[in-house]
Formats: structure tokens, C-alpha cells, sequence
């Protein structure tokens, strides 16, 4: 198979600005199998009703509104910024659902309920937490696959044959539990040194406050990923030092809430909030209500 | 399913010491302590220290008697070997042990109410043994697992939890062991581990009874305001004079230090105490005038940290025994036994 | 000068009155070594109080040509030469008997006693004109009386001049003034009194093959030759002499001449709590250790037996028994700690408890608790007492197989612990036994495991579960199986002619037995007995109590504490015994035992 080697230039944003072919390559194979994708065509848009387009033939839409330059006219999934997956379809239907509620009653497309993350402690009493905390050594289950001459035979089978109850359950424990966070109250904290003494990686330091350098040679571990940022607190009310988190070591065992006397530390999930369209509405409401009992 | 269990994570940062030990080596089971206990913070002192110290853990024995500070063995080293003795009689077994296996480490972990009240006479005695091995004693002044009565460190005008208050004078363990004729004495606390460190691996290096005093905060029953042995209370007024530096025997090791602020010490094994003045007017050798300082600045509410007297001059158990250098346990039945014919001539004796 | 005196020889009681603190003990040993050098059979009752310097002290020897070794209740001779005993002293003189008095201070106006006869010696005037200082006098007063008996009862001086040379070396002025002090009391008597007297000694040739020896020196010799390397106690009489003598033997057989190195430790520990204490430190280590104690020091220890117990530690402890209950008195004889020993401390525990009857027992049975402490891991209790312990008792030879070797038990070693597919079970018994291999301290991080009195399960953990507890508690009850099987056998002595009447009898109470079943046979009374030597109760000791339909059960002290061990550990029917019973605080005197027996078969003869 010959193949054209391209040179491509990139604008600012990563996106390709311009490209012209340097060479010719010849791929020697027995077969081809043809997967070359798909793109993006308009024809059906008359270029003179007020929507633009830009230089690679796609409207243009505000990244916030999804609207395009002609008002009430709005685009999502892969018409609006390109190849993308459907979570992220799924996304935009949601935001440009909300621009067209706000467009029908007359409201500013821009004012937005703010997107957030709740935090709500996990602790249920002593030594019970609402997530499974302890932390699994097990390596990645392997995932069991058809096999490959089965796969030849016949093409459009299901390769992936999934997980036992074993495995799949085995992998679960694996989960790191990203989505609960250490929350650290510099206030609570009594310099007990507990949370120190039990952390299993430890990721954590009680040090005199001072510069990034100063901070970094008194850590108890030395740093893995020095790009990371340090998890720093403000200042402890007995001596003034500060508590320093590795957040890279931790694996959110929870051990450190475990063992906190005065709840300095504790284990809270964390919770995205990202407004829909219905919480406009409730929004509007609830407005109209109060509109009403104050008039 | 929530687990309390401290996992054992082995990561890349971890550094491994002279036996190619990571510190997780020398960590045990999970505390049953209340949380935030100061004696937890002793025990991870300890292991930090056995771990830096190189120590394989088999050869240490950890002893206790009875109390919170004595579960503690459970916590750390889980690979010794470990005597929980009855209330107050750890010295006693150690004395056994350390007479019959010289070689081995022994490290002792006891309370206030274990080595000052029921096991006060076997703690004296075994200071005048001079006894091969490491005391700690975690000091929180009041009995936990009995609720918080007062102890007999507490200090007279210290309240309980619940409002009385303590009426008579406190044993304190250091100036205690200082009159016994301690050659090893340190006052320390358990959230000072830059302090406390270095205190145990010289302790367990000194040839001979190594006393540290940990004030450990109860913080179940003796961490409010009317306590003198808080968190607070403690950071407030403790005050180092003698920070202790441990230098182990290392060919090649040189360390430089300012002759009038740095007290060298050898020790027994050819390791090196280096004592960090931080308080000018102190003298680690003067039995005397060490008490009299710690006396003067109790009289001023201030509790004396640090390493504040060594003596290595004098012999331990074994030293005063003349005890031959191979530990009994091993010498072999035939040179114990004077044998038949020894035995038909020493009953002339007898007729 | 007496004429009443009967004639009696090799066979008399020699009881001397003295103060405690003037030297006389050595008088006193040297006149019982001279008799057993003549060959006659002859033991010494040590009488003293408990005090340093005094107090009235006695000591009885008893010359028996049958090698009786009991308290006879007689006394032929008294030397009485303490001013403050001397009316008490002289009304036990048996009637017939002979009282030697220090006559520098005539009493002939306080002696009312016409039926004994009275000799007089002026002791301390004679030692007052010949020696200088007023210390030597009093201690040559004694060695003058030993003059005057050997010239009244025929010592052979010969005998006495090689003692004195033995005992004082290589101090020549020392024999030298002894000696003169012997001729002084020896002229004197020959010189005023017709001797010898008719209750006298003869040369025979019964003591060869024998010593004189007291239990706490054999039992100390015992813990040498076991191998004992660490020694612990608190100084209590009547144990005392025990770790004495093991120093000094140590100090003789296991230090290095060159160096000077001791390979042996001992611990004078500040109470007994702390010597059981070091006990078990030295044990858990793997070292042979002991400790002497009597019983108050018992009563101390009971905290870290039931510890052992449960841990499961060896330990040996010599309870040299005195006079009880609390301090008691301590200069005593008394067998009242068994059922303390046998069940010390709290909780289910039982304990391991030997009872030597004699000196050279004390040797073997100490050698033997090292052993079974060993083997059972688990206490060892060797319940001796102050007459056995302190007094010189003749017994046979001590004796020593070259071929002994140390039982050490289920021990692992290191490179077996390494070996171990498992985890390490401190507390679980492979072979059936009861017992379960223990490591020790320092071998392999394999081995390690946790001692502790607390709850524990198989590997030594905490545990408040009834399941692991109840796995390790009912295991140590095995193990009291296995112990039974291997605690020394009962000592019998069966008579051809013995009916179905038997005595039971422990300890020191075997010299009285003894005589008792030889003067009852005399009578026509015949029994069989069966002396016990071990807690527990070996199966020979049952079989013993069913082969006879009544016995009776010989101890020293006043609650049975024999029998009602026996009660509660076999199936003998209780009201088939009948305890015989001397708690006074005296060695046994036989005739106890043969009233008693006499009474018993008169009443069952007649009914």
C-alpha cells in the first residue's frame, strides 16, 4: 500500500493550520481492511442565514452557550467542535438544553448556574466508613478475551468475555477510591502526630512552614513526582507548622480520620455538581415564588 | 467492607536501612489505642529508630507489663520476640532474660502507673542493676484503661477529667532514677520525634539501664486545660537542654561540630552520642547539678527535655558479675556439669 | 556422783542447750561428725531462733546404731548451757538420763531432779583462766563441753584432733587453741568422773558408703550438676543456705581460674516476686533456672506461677517449708504449703510439686524438676522443709551417671523454625502429649511469638474468644496427663506379713514412718507404705491406696493438706483414711506415729 508522508503545522490551539505531503512511502501487507473514518459536511446549511463557518467548513459556537453566531441556532456532539465521543455528546445536549430554556425565556444565555463539587464525610462511627477503604495490593485482572481463532471465524463477535464474580469483584477493591478526598481542618489539629504514625505510605509531614525547598527536605518520604503539587495547610494552632500532603503516595486507606482524635482529618466523598436544564427551571421557580411572597 | 487493618504498601520511595529492611520490617499490628494516644507516637518513634539503627528484629526482645503503654509491644517489631509480664514486673523478667541472653536487645515499654506505682521497687532495682537494656516509660499521669484515675506522676493541682484534684506530690521517674544512680537518663515527649529518635537509638547502644521518660498525652483522659501532661500543656513548657545526636560506628564517618556547644560521648560499641547543648549553663555529667537544674526549672513550671545524664563508665549486670562474654544459654551442658568424679571427691566433705 | 544411769549403748539422744550467736554450731557438728566417723549411725536436730545473737538455740543428736534418723522424744545427755533455758532444760531429761551443766556457778541448790544424775563442769572458769580474750572464751567454752563428752562418752580423741585439723586448715594457732580447749573439758572430766558413762559410744562400721549432709547443700549440688545457669532469690529462712551453697559451688566448679569469669548467674533480687520473676526471664531464654524460696516467699510468687502456668515456662522452686500460716515461725519445720503449692495462684492452675524425703533426694529430685520444668514447660515445685533443708541428715552417697543428659524438652531450633511450612504455633501440641514446641528468644524472626498471661489463642495472640481459649486451657489439662506419667513413682516398702492397712506418708515424716512400721512390727502390728514423691499422682500411688481397705495418711501440719489432696485427686474413699498429724514445728517424732497406729488397731481389734 503507498501512502503519502504529510508535514503538518499547528496553530496555537493544537489544531492543524496547514499541511502539504514531502514524500511517498509503499507499506508492503496481504490485506487492507479500510477504516478511515468520517467527517463533518454542512451542505445542507445555506451559507447566508447568519450562521459562520470557519476555515475547516465547521460552525462556529460559543463554547459556553453552544450557540452559533445566529441566535436560536444551536450545535452540539461533532457538528460543534469535532470528532469527540458521545459522553461528551451527551454533555452538550445537556449545556445547549440549557441555552435553549434560557433563549425562550428571554434570559441571558450566559448566566449559568455554577457547576461544584459537594464534599460529604464518609465516617459512619469508629472503624466504619461508607466506602471500602482497605487498599488491595492485587495486580490488574486480566481481562479474558475470545480466542483468536474464533475471533477470525466469525468478525462481529463480542471479544471481550468479561470478568468472574472473583475477578470482578477483586478488581472493584482495586479502586483507589479517587473520589474521596483527605480533608484536613488545620484548627482541629492537636499535632498528636497520629495520622503520621499510621499513615501506610507516608505521604505526610508536620514541618515549620518556609519555602517549597525547605518544605520538600523535611518531608518523610522523599517526593516521586516532584511536578505534583504539595498538599499544604495552614498554620497548626499549637506551633505554627503545617501539615504537608504527598497526594501522589496516598491510596486513601483513611487511616489518618481513622486515627484523628479531634476529627482534623476526615474522609469526605467528593460529588460534581453539573447543573441540567431542569435545575434552570427549578431555578425559575423558586425565584417566581419568592417574586410572589415579597410582592 | 471498612478495614482498620494498616496495609502493608511497599512503594519505590521507600529507602531500606543496612539489612536491606524497609521500615515496614519493623512496624507490628494496628494499635487498639485510643486514637491520637501519645504512646502510638512513641511506638512509631521506636520503630523509626530500630529501623535507622539496623537492628534485625529477631534479636530484640520488647518487654512489658501491664497498661496501655504495655499493649504497645503488639504494635511495633512484630518479627521479636515479646514478654508481657504481670503489672509492674517487666524489670524482673528482663533481668532473667538479659542473665541468660546477654546478646540479645532488650526494650522495655511501661507506664507510669506500671513502673511508678506497683512496679516502682522492681524499677528501682533494676536502675541499681544497671541492667543491659532500654526503659521507656509512656507517662500520661492517669490510669486509661482503668478510666482515668490520677497517677502517681500526676501533678499536685492537676484536675481530672471529671474536676478532682490531685493532692499528693508526683514520683518523677528522672529525678528518680537520677538518686538510684541511672547512668542513662532523658526526659522526652512523644509529639517531638526529632527529639525523641535519636534518645532511643542511643539508649539502645548504652551498655547499661537506658531510662527515657516520654510524656505521652492521654488523650481520653488527660488532655484538658487543667492537665500539666496536655499536648499543650507539654509543648508549652517543655524545654530541651541536651538535644542528643546518634552517630553509629561507621568506618569513614567523620562528623564536625563546634567543640563548645557539642558534649562527645562514646558509647560501649565505639558508636558516638554527640549532645547538642542547647541550654549553655547544662552539664550532662554532673549527677548533681543536673538535678539541681531540673528541680529549678520545675520550680518555674518548666518540664526539662533531653538527654540529661550520661554515665558509661560503669559495668552492667553482666560487668559486676564478671559474667563470662558467651550468653548462658548457649554454654554447653558438659562445662555446666562437674561430672562423676568430682562429685564422689567433693563428699569427703561431708563425712 | 549418779548411780541410777542405765546402760545404754550406741543408742542415746545428746541434747545441747546453748545462746545463739556463741559459736556453739560448730561444737555441735563437730561432736555429730565425730560419732559418724566412728562409724555409728547419728543424726543432728538443729533447734535455733530466729534471731542473730541470744536467743536459746538446742541441738539434739541422735546416736542409733539401727540408723534411726527420727526424733526419738528422749534425751539421755543434756548439755545445758544456757542460763536462761536451764529449769526447762533440765525437766526434759528422760528419767535415768545424765545433765551436764557449767558448774563456775554452783546451781546444785535449783536441781531437784533425783532420778537423773547431774555432772558439773566449771567450763567457764577453765576457759577464762587459760585464754585471753573474752570472745575466744566463749567459743572455747563449747569446744571444752566437747572435751567433756568425749571423756563421758567415750569420742575417740584421735577422731576429734583430725576434725579440728580439717576444719582449721591452715591455721595452726587455731587448732592449736581448740585442742587445748578439748583437753581442758576432756582432763576434767576424767579427772572427776567415772568414765566413761554407761550411755556411751562404740566403734562400728555402719556409716561407710554414707555422709552427712543437709538438703539445701544436696539440692544446690543438684541444680550444678543439672546444669542450672541463673540463680535467683530473696534471702528467707530456712532456704537460704540452698543459693549459699550454689554460689559456692559455682564459684569452685564454674568460674574460669584465669579469667576469673563466672558461667553462672546469680540474682539477689529485691523480693520474690522478682526472683520467680527472673526465673521465667532466664527459662523463656532457654537457660536453667531456679530459685529457693520458703512460705511467705511462696505466698509472693503466686502471681508469676499461674503465669508460667498459662505461659507455659519452666521454672524450678525449692519451698523450703517452715512454720506457717504468714510469717509463722521461721526457724520451724512444717509441711503446710502443699495444697498451696499444688494450686498456687488464681484461676485453674496446677502445679508440678516434688517431695524429696532426704538430702540425697533433694540431689536427685532437684536434677529431676529441671527435667520434667523442661519437658512440661510449666513450674516445677520442690517442696523440701527446714528439718530436711537445714539439718544434717546421714543418707547414702550422693551418686552421678556419667551418661545424664539434659531433658530439654520440645525446644525448636532455629534452622527447624525456618523450616516450618507454616506459620509458627507457640501453642499448639503436634504429638498428642499436651505439649507444644517453643522457640526461643533471638533464634529465627520465624519463631517469634508473644508470652503473656493474658487470653491467648494458638500463636500466642490475644484472645478474649471462648473457642481459642477454651483450645488452649484444655490442652494444659492434657499436659497434667503427660506429667502424671512422668513425675518420679512413690517409694514402697511392702512387709510379707502386712494386712490391708497401709500408710501414706510424704517428705521428712520418713524417718518417723519408718521406725513406726519397724516398732509396730514389734507388736505384732504390720503395714505397708507407700512414701509419695510427686504431684501429681502417679498411678502406682492409686493402686497403692485401692490394694488397702484403710490408711494412714502421715503429715506435718494441722489441715491434712496430704489427704485432702488425695481426696480430691483420687477416688479413695475419704473416710478410709486417717491423718496422723505433727504441726508443732519440731522435726517428726516417731512415737506419734505409733500411738496413733496402736490406738487405731486396738479400737478395730476390738470392734
Amino acid at each position: 500500500m503507498s501512502c503519502d508522508v504529510l508535514e503538518v503545522d499547528f496553530d496555537a490551539r493544537g489544531a492543524i493550520a496547514s499541511s502539504g505531503v514531502v514524500d511517498e512511502t509503499t507499506i508492503p501487507c496481504d490485506d487492507v481492511v479500510l477504516a478511515i473514518g468520517q467527517e463533518n459536511a454542512f451542505p445542507w446549511v445555506e451559507r447566508d442565514i447568519g450562521i459562520e463557518f470557519d476555515n475547516w467548513n465547521v460552525p462556529v459556537v460559543d463554547p459556553t452557550t453552544f450557540e452559533s453566531t445566529r441566535k436560536g441556532v444551536f450545535f452540539g456532539g461533532d457538528a460543534a467542535f469535532g470528532p469527540k465521543n458521545i459522553i461528551w455528546a451527551v454533555e452538550h445536549g445537556h449545556q445547549a438544553a440549557i441555552s435553549i430554556h434560557k433563549y425562550c425565556q428571554g434570559a441571558n444565555l450566559s448566566d449559568r448556574l455554577p457547576r461544584g463539587v459537594n464534599l460529604t464525610t464518609a465516617k459512619m462511627g469508629i472503624h466504619e466508613w461508607s466506602y471500602s477503604n482497605d487498599y488491595d495490593p492485587a495486580g490488574r485482572r486480566i481481562m479474558p478475551h475470545v480466542d483468536l481463532k474464533k475471533r477470525f471465524r466469525k468478525l462481529n463477535i463480542e471479544v471481550e468475555l468479561g470478568f468472574s464474580a472473583e475477578d470482578a469483584a477483586t478488581e472493584v477493591e482495586r479502586c483507589l477510591n479517587c473520589d474521596l478526598q483527605t480533608v484536613f481542618s488545620a484548627g482541629l489539629c492537636i499535632e498528636c502526630d497520629a495520622c503520621i504514625d499510621v499513615c501506610p505510605v507516608d505521604c505526610l509531614t508536620i514541618t515549620p512552614n518556609g519555602d517549597q525547598k525547605t518544605i520538600e527536605a523535611n518531608l518523610k518520604t522523599a517526593r516521586l513526582e516532584p511536578e505534583q503539587e504539595l498538599y499544604v495547610s495552614g498554620p497548626l494552632k499549637h506551633t505554627n507548622r503545617v501539615m504537608v500532603k504527598d497526594e501522589n503516595l496516598c491510596v486513601h486507606c483513611g487511616l489518618c480520620a481513622e486515627r484523628c482524635p479531634t476529627g482534623a482529618w476526615d474522609m469526605q466523598k467528593s460529588t460534581v455538581v453539573i447543573p441540567y436544564a431542569i435545575d434552570e427551571a427549578e431555578r425559575d421557580e423558586q425565584l417566581c415564588r419568592e417574586t410572589r411572597k415579597a410582592g | 467492607m471498612t478495614s482498620i487493618v494498616k496495609p502493608r504498601i511497599v512503594h519505590r520511595g521507600l529507602s531500606r536501612n543496612r539489612l536491606g529492611l524497609t521500615i515496614r520490617d519493623y512496624e507490628g499490628g494496628m494499635s487498639t489505642l485510643c486514637a491520637g494516644c501519645g504512646h502510638d507516637s512513641v511506638t512509631a518513634a521506636i520503630i523509626q529508630a530500630l529501623f535507622e539503627l539496623a537492628v534485625p528484629p529477631h534479636r530484640v526482645a520488647k518487654m512489658s507489663g501491664i497498661g496501655c503503654s504495655s499493649k504497645t509491644p503488639a504494635y511495633f517489631l512484630g518479627a521479636s520476640h515479646s514478654f508481657n509480664a504481670v503489672h509492674g514486673r517487666m524489670p524482673c523478667i528482663a533481668t532473667g532474660a538479659a542473665a541468660a541472653n546477654r546478646e540479645l536487645y532488650l526494650l522495655g515499654v511501661s507506664g507510669d502507673g506500671d513502673s511508678l506505682s506497683i512496679g516502682l521497687g522492681q524499677f528501682a532495682h533494676a536502675v541499681r542493676r544497671n541492667l543491659d537494656m532500654l526503659y521507656i516509660i509512656e507517662n500520661n499521669g492517669v490510669y486509661g484503661l482503668t478510666k482515668g484515675q490520677f497517677s502517681a506522676s500526676a501533678d499536685i493541682g492537676t484536675a481530672a477529667k471529671r474536676g478532682e484534684v490531685n493532692e499528693q506530690p508526683p514520683i518523677d521517674p528522672v529525678q528518680l532514677t537520677m538518686a538510684l544512680g541511672g547512668t542513662f537518663v532523658a526526659r522526652s515527649f512523644s509529639g517531638d520525634k526529632d527529639q525523641l529518635v535519636p534518645l532511643i537509638k542511643a539508649g539502645m547502644r548504652h551498655e547499661g539501664f537506658a531510662v527515657i521518660d516520654v510524656l505521652s498525652p492521654c488523650v481520653t483522659f488527660n488532655d484538658h486545660e487543667a492537665s500539666t501532661k496536655s499536648y499543650a500543656y507539654t509543648r508549652e513548657h517543655s524545654h530541651e537542654v541536651m538535644h542528643a545526636d546518634f552517630v553509629p560506628p561507621m568506618p569513614g564517618i567523620t562528623v564536625s561540630y563546634d567543640e563548645g556547644e557539642v558534649v562527645p560521648i562514646t558509647m560501649h560499641d565505639g558508636s558516638r552520642l554527640l549532645l547538642r547543648k542547647v541550654s549553655d549553663d547544662y552539664d550532662p555529667h554532673s549527677r548533681g547539678a543536673a538535678i539541681e537544674y531540673i528541680r529549678t526549672q520545675q520550680r518555674k513550671g518548666e518540664v526539662v527535655t533531653g538527654l540529661l545524664f550520661v554515665d558509661e563508665s560503669r559495668p552492667d549486670m553482666h560487668g559486676i558479675n564478671a559474667t563470662t562474654g558467651m550468653p548462658l544459654n548457649e554454654l554447653a551442658f558438659r562445662g555446666l556439669c562437674p561430672g562423676k568424679r568430682r562429685l564422689a571427691s567433693l563428699q569427703r566433705r561431708y563425712r | 556422783m549418779p548411780g541410777n544411769a542405765k546402760s545404754r549403748i550406741n543408742d542415746f539422744v545428746v541434747k545441747l542447750a546453748n545462746v545463739n550467736g556463741t559459736g556453739s554450731a560448730s561444737a555441735n557438728t563437730l561432736l555429730m561428725k565425730a560419732i559418724f566417723r566412728m562409724g555409728i549411725p547419728v543424726t543432728g536436730k538443729n533447734f535455733f531462733p530466729s534471731n542473730i545473737q541470744g536467743l536459746p538455740t538446742w541441738y539434739e543428736i541422735r546416736v542409733s546404731r539401727k540408723g534411726y534418723l527420727a526424733r526419738s522424744g528422749s534425751v539421755d545427755i543434756m548439755v545445758a548451757m544456757n542460763q536462761a533455758t536451764y529449769a526447762q532444760d533440765l525437766a526434759e531429761v528422760s528419767p535415768g538420763g545424765t545433765l551436764i551443766y557449767d558448774s563456775t556457778w554452783p546451781r546444785e541448790s535449783v536441781i531437784a531432779r533425783p532420778d537423773i544424775a547431774v555432772i558439773g563442769i566449771p567450763l567457764a572458769r577453765m576457759c577464762n583462766e587459760r585464754f585471753a580474750k573474752t570472745r575466744v572464751r566463749i567459743l572455747m567454752k563449747n569446744m571444752a563441753y566437747v572435751g567433756a563428752l568425749a571423756a563421758l562418752i567415750d569420742i575417740e580423741l584421735k577422731v576429734i584432733e583430725k576434725l579440728v585439723r580439717e576444719t582449721f586448715a591452715s591455721k595452726q594457732a587455731l587448732i592449736e587453741s581448740n585442742m587445748d580447749a578439748i583437753a581442758l573439758g576432756y582432763d576434767y572430766a576424767k579427772k572427776h568422773f567415772a568414765c566413761p558413762l554407761p550411755t556411751r559410744l562404740k566403734r562400728l562400721d555402719k556409716t561407710a558408703g554414707h555422709i552427712m549432709i543437709d538438703g539445701n547443700t544436696a539440692a544446690a549440688l543438684g541444680c550444678v550438676y543439672a546444669g542450672a545457669t541463673v540463680g535467683a532469690w530473696y534471702p528467707i529462712t530456712p532456704s537460704t543456705s540452698l543459693m549459699d551453697a550454689f554460689r559456692a559451688f559455682c564459684e569452685e566448679f564454674r568460674k574460669d581460674p584465669n579469667t576469673g569469669e563466672r558461667n553462672f548467674c546469680v540474682v539477689q533480687a529485691e523480693d520474690e516476686l522478682a526472683a520467680i520473676g527472673v526465673v521465667l526471664g532466664a527459662t523463656w531464654n532457654g537457660a536453667r533456672a531456679f530459685t529457693p524460696t520458703s512460705g511467705p516467699g511462696m505466698s509472693l510468687m503466686n502471681e508469676f506461677l499461674g503465669f508460667a502456668y498459662f505461659a507455659e515456662l519452666p521454672a524450678v522452686v525449692f519451698d523450703v517449708q517452715r512454720v506457717g500460716p504468714s510469717t509463722g515461725m521461721p526457724t520451724r519445720t512444717q509441711q503446710g504449703d502443699i495444697l498451696a503449692a499444688a494450686h498456687a495462684s488464681h484461676g485453674d492452675t496446677r502445679h508440678v510439686v516434688l517431695f524429696p524425703g532426704d538430702p540425697r533426694e533433694c540431689f536427685e529430685l532437684s536434677v529431676a524438676a529441671f527435667d520434667l520444668a523442661d519437658r512440661l514447660q510449666t513450674p516445677v515445685l520442690v517442696l523440701s522443709d527446714l528439718d530436711i533443708g537445714m539439718n544434717d541428715w546421714m543418707c547414702r552417697e550422693l551418686e552421678w551417671d556419667p551418661a545424664y543428659r539434659p531433658d530439654r524438652g520440645k525446644v525448636l531450633k532455629p534452622r527447624t523454625v525456618a523450616r516450618l511450612p507454616g506459620r509458627f504455633n507457640r501453642y499448639v501440641d503436634p504429638d498428642g502429649d499436651g505439649i507444644a514446641p517453643r522457640t526461643i528468644p533471638g533464634g529465627h524472626p520465624k519463631g517469634s511469638y508473644f508470652v503473656r498471661g493474658s487470653g491467648h489463642n494458638r500463636f500466642g495472640e490475644y484472645t478474649e474468644d471462648s473457642d481459642e481459649y477454651l483450645e488452649v486451657v484444655d490442652r494444659l489439662r492434657r499436659k497434667w496427663t503427660t506429667a502424671a506419667k512422668l513425675v518420679p513413682d512413690p517409694v514402697i516398702r511392702r512387709t510379707r506379713k502386712a494386712g490391708n492397712w497401709g500408710i501414706v506418708s510424704v517428705g521428712s515424716c520418713n524417718p518417723a514412718v519408718n521406725e513406726a512400721i519397724d516398732r509396730l512390727a514389734a507388736k505384732g502390728i504390720h503395714l505397708n507404705y507407700c512414701r509419695v514423691r510427686a504431684f501429681p499422682f502417679t498411678r502406682k500411688v492409686e493402686r497403692f491406696l485401692d490394694q488397702h481397705d484403710y490408711v494412714f495418711v502421715v503429715e506435718q501440719n494441722r489441715d491434712a493438706q496430704l489427704k485432702s489432696l488425695l481426696m480430691l485427686e483420687t477416688s479413695y474413699p475419704a473416710d478410709r483414711m486417717h491423718s496422723i498429724l505433727s504441726y508443732g514445728g519440731l522435726p517428726m517424732d516417731y512415737r506419734c506415729v505409733v500411738e496413733a497406729i496402736e490406738e487405731a488397731y486396738l479400737a478395730g481389734v476390738a470392734a
